[in-house]
């Protein structure tokens, strides 16, 4: 049985690998590459290697195999926590998401770089990343997003966030299912007065820039 | 036989990560099985107090890893049940004298004749948790219902994770019903509300506990305490069977009660 499998999508190619040697695996990808050279060329990757534990090294050259042959890669789908971070790190997306939460995020942020985490943040973990950051999962007091675009939480936020780092500033969103951020400040902006009314603690929220000063409200989905 | 490796964690020092190593060490042998128990708190070793073992060392973890002694002369074995064995943690050495390899080697030397192995770890995340964490098959967290221990067993967690060892089952220690009840503790909703991991167990604060760990008798060895029973359930959780939880009553989450929101003006 083939140990790579290609399937084309409307968001680009995906190319799963199975188990192997690594190396084995490489030297097979090259050959698709060069074999179906046409059909490769100038598309976008995504790459499928279900449980494989890989390191940013790794997920760095098989990038760059892919870039000699016309392809960018885009996103790493794995279970594999420590792929996943690895991706992350890279700036890769993780995880094709599901195709609701791309559309209603896609309408909440501007295109661009996106980060998208499936995982829950945990207490000592930090994202910093250029563009925006989307997490699929909770946010955990302890945890801290650093962005240069506006973030984005389908779950609950209780950690810290910093949006707008970057040239977006205070056009810069925070959004959250649920909105409790330990800190939150967009651009050199910090949110203050925590009022007393939390009755809309469960509700989604959407915090902004208004008027110089950060304003949450209902998040209208 | 093929043991499974058992680590004992939490982040935070002092919510009773030895007192659980030894409770559920007693409680697992009484159940028939064969069970080593090893401190892999260097520098500060207490399961040999906890356990009442103290007086019996001889060798210990660092002498093992060295070649100093055999393993099986630095195993004190405990008359009071069947199958249960301790290997002591070094009083006068550091964590950097044990690796996390050697971890993994002394264990794989003893899966094979016992059922249960459970790592006493120490806190922090530093070298002894890596040590402690490596040879790891399970991970049992234990985190007492306060804020910064919770925020130190989701760092854990999340550590955990990483290393690929899975989210681990979680045990709150020394909760106080009274106390939840009046908001001034969380709630075990409270705590899973944040880690969101599997619950597999629920130690209430017992005085039990303090009168036992002086005279080195673990309260699972008693019939009568409160504390004795929760561990002895979940030893039981952790030998796969379905023990039901005690449920108590709680109303609004602690969170509800406390949270403030941020970023509203006027
Ligand atoms: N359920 C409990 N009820 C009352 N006291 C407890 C309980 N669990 C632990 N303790 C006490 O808390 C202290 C710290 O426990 P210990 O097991 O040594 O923690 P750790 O190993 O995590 O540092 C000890 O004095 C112990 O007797
Ligand atoms: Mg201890």
């Amino acid at each position: 049985m083939d140990r790579i499998t290609i399937k084309g999508t409307s968001d680009g190619l995906i190319v799963y690998l199975g188990a192997g040697a690594w190396s084995r695996l490489m030297e097979e990808l090259e050959a698709h590459l060069s074999q179906k050279a046409s059909f490769f060329k100038g598309g976008r990757v995504a790459l499928h290697v279900g449980p494989r534990r890989l390191t940013t090294p790794q997920l760095e050259s098989v990038g760059e195999l892919l870039i000699r042959h016309n392809v960018s890669l885009w996103a790493i789908e794995s279970d594999s926590p420590s792929t996943q971070s690895a991706a992350a790190e890279l700036g890769l997306e993780v995880s094709l998401s599901p195709r609701q939460v791309t559309d209603w995020t896609a309408r909440i942020l501007p295109q661009g770089n996106s980060l998208v985490i499936q995982r829950t943040l945990r207490s000592g973990q930090v994202i910093n990343h250029p563009g925006h950051v989307v997490i699929i999962g909770d946010v955990n007091p302890g945890a801290e997003i650093r962005a240069g675009g506006s973030v984005v939480v389908w779950g609950r936020l209780r950690g810290m966030v910093h949006a707008g780092l970057g040239e977006e500033g205070i056009k810069a969103v925070v959004c959250a299912l649920q909105f409790s951020p330990t800190q939150l400040r967009i651009s050199s902006l910090i949110a203050r007065s925590p009022a007393e009314d939390d009755s809309r603690d469960n509700l989604p929220e959407m915090a902004s820039v208004q008027n110089n000063q950060i304003v949450a409200e209902a998040w209208q989905k | 036989m093929a043991a499974t490796v058992i680590t004992i964690t939490s982040g935070k020092g002092g919510v009773g990560k030895t007192t659980t190593t030894a409770n559920l060490s007693v409680a697992l042998a009484a159940q028939g099985k064969k069970v080593v128990a090893i401190d892999a708190d260097i520098g500060l070793r207490n399961l040999d107090v906890v356990l009442g073992l103290e007086n019996r060392i001889v060798y210990d973890l660092v002498d093992v890893v060295e070649g100093v002694c055999r393993l099986r002369q630095a195993m004190i074995k405990d008359k009071r049940v069947n199958e249960l064995y301790l290997i002591p943690a070094a009083q006068s050495r550091d964590k950097t004298a044990v690796t996390p390899q050697d971890m993994i080697e002394l264990t794989d030397q003893l899966r094979d004749e016992f059922d249960f192995i459970l790592i006493d770890s120490p806190a922090g995340i530093e070298q002894g948790f890596k040590n402690a964490i490596a040879p790891a098959d399970r991970v049992l967290i234990v985190t007492t219902p306060e804020m910064s221990a919770v925020r130190d067993a989701d760092r854990i967690i999340g550590l955990i994770e990483s290393e690929e060892k899975g989210p681990g089952d979680l045990i709150i220690n020394r909760l106080r019903i009274d106390m939840v009840r009046r908001g001034d503790m969380l709630g075990t909703d409270d705590v899973i509300d944040v880690l969101a991991i599997n619950l597999i167990g629920i130690v209430p604060d017992d005085e039990a506990i303090i009168v036992s760990t002086n005279r080195g008798r673990p309260v699972t060895l008693e019939n009568h305490s409160q504390a004795g029973q929760a561990f002895k359930n979940i030893a039981r959780r952790v030998m796969g069977e379905n023990v039901p939880f005690i449920k108590l009553e709680e109303d609004d989450t602690f969170f509800k009660r406390l949270s403030r929101k941020l970023g509203i003006r006027n």
